[in-house]
């Protein structure tokens, strides 16, 4: 079924204890239904982020096989040219991300080489601060760039939350807002209100008492704290809906991440306003794409789990016509040296590929393979800086200002076709 | 007993502003002259839960009660000035927090327990105010034991003087090392501690120019933090005369802390946000209406005469304060179990609070925690009413440590009918527009028999959804 926010409204506002005491129901109560009610078929775009932890040896994840430097570097790490999946005479994915090709050949995934920016930092606390910051140049910056984001586009008038962490792992920096509280939720009963056992027969006097108009008309704080328990009961149906239909069934592999992300595609069909979502693979802190010893098997676990869950969310997206309304974007705290270390493994490196995947993309590769003999430090040299990327989705996907959150004006890449 | 709810609810009585009253909220001779009662303002239920929210963490019915016959003034000096020795209760803490110093968590679940258990809330209060007002974060530290002692810090001075406390924070390796300025050489004047301590601790941006903290920062060369430990080094003191605010002199680190006092504008910048943590959130206040007290307490820096000022004011005791803040997580869920007379796990506790936006020792910037609406949002509201329901459903993490019931029957309202008007004073002191009052007490259905049957459980039903009230969430 395709669910549209006219629907949804129908599906679950209509039966709703607004409009059956409507006429005692206050001005506010229904200019904000009148708010929610059908504008359009339109909904909000999404953006989705996947944070891959310990810095991901992007040499190993989108080959350049086609460079003798490569495996003469790689003596025992280099994957054998038969079993990678051919992009082009250049490059090809790692040999377990079959699903991320084949989304490559449907047009749903992009590639973006090279992605850094100038003094590249190599311990991955100041690293990932950087790309969570988005502030190279202030080491101190107290917010992270999506917490930025969240705070410049809050309004009191409308008390959805627009971001949330979804995972086990302690909030990643990037979400860290100055006034916004951005929460994090390990499953979807964390936003839905539960009630005591066994009482739930008067359950719309409850919401009633929260509803009902009040005397005391000065108070700006009671006004805001019925319109948010109006949405939160609104809420509340609208993830229940989604979690009763059959769709509910979409298959995901047994990884965290697919659990992260079946999450999050419940939630944008549920669309309660959320416009960001955060989502990590590899554990958080020094995660697991930190590979300085017995890469190979790792790293091949981890790209598995990172493609057939991105893979198993794009389908489910697909099936739900709901994937032309959201970008997902990985990245992670820097690539890995070009060079294996002796012991199978590579050390902290900078310039790496990002992905982008979603129904929007001028599909393919974008920017050239970084040069494999003109390096910086033993690494990748970057051309992108990954800021230009952020304020394209800030600025052409998610409609926000990007000069606000960045500081100044990132030149946009051409890579969404909206 | 059975109390009517006429009788005891403040219906409308605290909320109304009497015309009489309006006018005179702007004149500051008697918006901050002491709140007597009289037949137009009285003394009522309402207000006594106004106070201890405010300068507490919410009440018992015991301490309600006792307030209401106090009457305000004489609870408002309880509140300040405890009888119990609230030293020694301290210090027993301190040991119980030296014994954990090695987890953040295992502080964070002291501290609550210690808001929960002292005989001197205001303190904590202000300690939580000025934990945000001066933030350190954990994170950025990486070392409890500094944080232990920097919530010390704030603790021994939160009712003292600003100027011993801004003297002591700029020295507290905490702030320093969460400022990121452990060293500040002579060579290179480090910007990151005269930065925030004149745009952020005290004078607010507008007040100060670039060139002022390019000085400043040059007076504070030689501080450092080795090991854990302040240090001053003489050598990387820059000895030269720099020009601050208009002064000119070879300042050290402490003239800038006394320049910066002497400045009105750091006397407003705390008086302003004193008023919004403990008088009102929705409205700035009037620059007429502060001036006496910033005049005042540009003076000494008394910050306990400012709160007792603030605290026994007609203003503070009025229409334009009552339900005029939201509460903050920690507010919220400390008043259902100080409410409630139980002690629950503050381990748990700490944790779940930090998912409602308050995470204790970890304030998200500088800035310490914007709070007023920015605490609630969809999802913020939906974790509050989970957590009310886990602290009252008498199983799970919180186990049975909080039971209506039994809390009613103790204070003599042993019916079903008695029970749930006894919570609704408790929670709300019986404050609810009358057609709302009606529909809560249907939202639960009564025993079958309602003679026998036990309604513990419904009551629990009941406490959530009162405690779920939009009222609930405003302080």
């Amino acid at each position: 079924m395709y669910y549209t926010r006219r629907n949804f409204l129908r599906a679950t506002l209509g039966a709703s204890t607004l409009l059956s005491f409507n006429p005692v129901a206050p001005n506010f109560l229904i200019r904000s239904l009148m708010a929610a009610a059908p504008r359009s078929d339109d909904r909000d775009t999404v953006l989705v982020v996947v944070q891959l932890s310990g810095g991901n040896d992007g040499l190993n994840t989108v080959v350049p096989y086609g460079d003798d430097e490569y495996a003469k570097n790689r003596p025992t790490l280099c994957l054998p040219p038969k079993d990678l999946h051919k992009i082009d005479s250049l490059t090809g994915f790692h040999p377990r991300m079959g699903a991320f090709m084949r989304l490559y050949e449907e047009g749903h995934l992009s590639i973006v080489q090279g992605v850094g920016y100038p003094n590249s930092d190599r311990s991955h606390e100041g690293a990932m601060r950087i790309w969570h910051t988005a502030d190279p140049d202030k080491p101190s910056r107290q917010t992270g760039w999506l917490g930025r984001t969240v705070d410049s586009i809050w309004d009191p008038n409308n008390t959805n939350a627009h971001a949330v962490f979804v995972g086990p792992i302690t909030q990643p920096f990037g979400l860290n807002a100055e006034n916004v509280i951005i929460p994090s939720i390990r499953s979807l009963h964390d936003l839905i209100t539960n009630e005591m056992p066994g009482h739930l027969k008067r359950q719309s006097q409850w919401k009633r008492a929260a509803e009902l108009p009040r005397d005391d008309r000065d108070n700006p704080l009671l006004h805001f704290l019925q319109r948010c328990a109006s949405n939160v009961y609104a809420n509340d149906r609208r993830i229940e809906a989604v979690t009763k239909t059959a769709t509910n069934t979409a298959e995901y592999p047994p990884f965290q991440l697919a659990e992260s992300l079946r999450m999050v595609a419940q939630l944008i069909r549920a669309d309660i306003g959320i416009r960001i979502f955060f989502t990590e693979l590899g554990g958080g802190g020094i995660g697991g794409f930190d590979n300085h010893a017995n890469q190979l098997d790792n790293h091949c676990a981890l790209l598995h789990q990172l493609s057939e869950s991105v893979a198993a969310f794009i389908q489910d997206l697909k099936h739900e016509k709901l994937l032309d309304q959201v970008l997902l974007m990985t990245f992670s705290e820097f690539g890995r040296t070009l060079k294996e270390n002796g012991r199978r493994g590579t050390g902290h490196g900078a310039a790496a590929p990002i992905f982008l995947a979603g129904g929007k993309l001028k599909s393919g590769l974008i920017g050239s393979h970084p040069n494999l003999t003109d390096l910086d430090n033993g690494a990748l040299k970057f051309h992108i800086d990954f800021r230009r990327i952020y304020a394209t989705i800030l600025d052409r996907w998610l409609g926000f200002k990007s000069q606000i959150i960045l500081d100044r004006q990132f030149e946009p890449l051409d890579i969404l076709n909206v | 007993m059975v109390v009517k709810s006429e009788k005891m609810a403040g219906h409308n009585q605290s909320r109304r502003i009497h015309p009489a009253v309006a006018e005179k909220l702007t004149d500051p001779r008697w918006a901050w002259a002491a709140y007597q009662p009289d037949d137009q303002r009285p003394w009522n239920l309402a207000l006594a839960g106004h106070l201890y929210r405010r300068a507490a963490f919410g009440a018992s019915w015991y301490q309600l009660q006792q307030a209401l016959s106090d009457g305000p003034q004489r609870t408002v000096d309880r509140l300040l000035r405890p009888r119990a020795d609230t030293a020694a209760f301290n210090s027993v803490y301190d040991g119980y927090e030296a014994s954990t110093a090695g987890s953040i968590d295992g502080l964070r679940a002291w501290w609550l327990r210690r808001i929960i258990q002292t005989p001197h809330p205001l303190l904590e209060k202000m300690t939580l105010f000025w934990h945000s007002h001066l933030a350190a974060n954990s994170v950025k530290v990486k070392n409890p034991r500094l944080m232990l002692q920097h919530v010390q810090l704030l603790r021994n001075l939160a009712l003292n003087s600003f100027r011993d406390m801004l003297q002591a924070i700029s020295r507290d390796p905490a702030v320093l090392i969460n400022l990121q300025v452990d060293t500040n050489r002579k060579a290179l004047p480090n910007e990151n501690l005269a930065k925030p301590l004149m745009e952020v601790f005290t004078l607010g941006s507008g007040h100060y120019t670039e060139k002022d903290i390019r000085e400043a920062a040059r007076a504070f060369t030689g501080w450092f933090v080795l090991k854990g430990q302040f240090r001053y080094i003489p050598r990387e003191h820059d000895g030269n005369v720099k020009e601050i605010l208009g002064q000119k002199g070879n300042f050290t680190g402490d003239d800038v802390i006394r320049i910066v006092l002497e400045q009105p504008a750091t006397a407003r910048m705390v008086v302003h946000k004193l008023y919004r943590w403990l008088i009102c959130e929705t409205e700035e206040p009037d620059m007429m209406l502060i001036t006496p007290l910033v005049e005042s307490f540009v003076k000494d820096y008394d910050i306990l005469k400012l709160v007792e000022t603030m605290l026994r004011s007609n203003l503070f005791f009025s229409p334009a304060a009552y339900r005029r803040r939201i509460k903050c997580p920690v507010e919220f869920a400390l008043g259902i179990v100080k409410a409630l007379e139980g002690m629950v796990s503050t381990t748990q506790l700490g944790q779940d609070l930090a998912d409602l936006g308050q995470n204790l020792y970890h304030p998200p910037t500088v800035k310490g925690w914007t709070g007023g609406q920015h605490w609630i949002n969809t999802t913020t509201l939906v974790g509050r009413h989970n957590l009310a329901l886990a602290l009252l459903r008498g199983s799970g993490p919180y186990a049975d440590k909080l039971n209506p019931w039994a809390v009613a029957k103790k204070h003599g309202y042993s019916t079903f009918t008695a029970a749930m008007q006894f919570l609704l004073d408790l929670f709300l002191q019986g404050d609810l527009d009358p057609d709302v009052y009606d529909t809560v007490l249907k939202t639960v259905e009564a025993p079958a028999n309602i003679s026998s049957d036990d309604p513990e459980e419904i009551l629990r039903s009941f406490a959530h959804m009162v405690v779920t009230l939009p009222e609930f969430h405003s302080a």
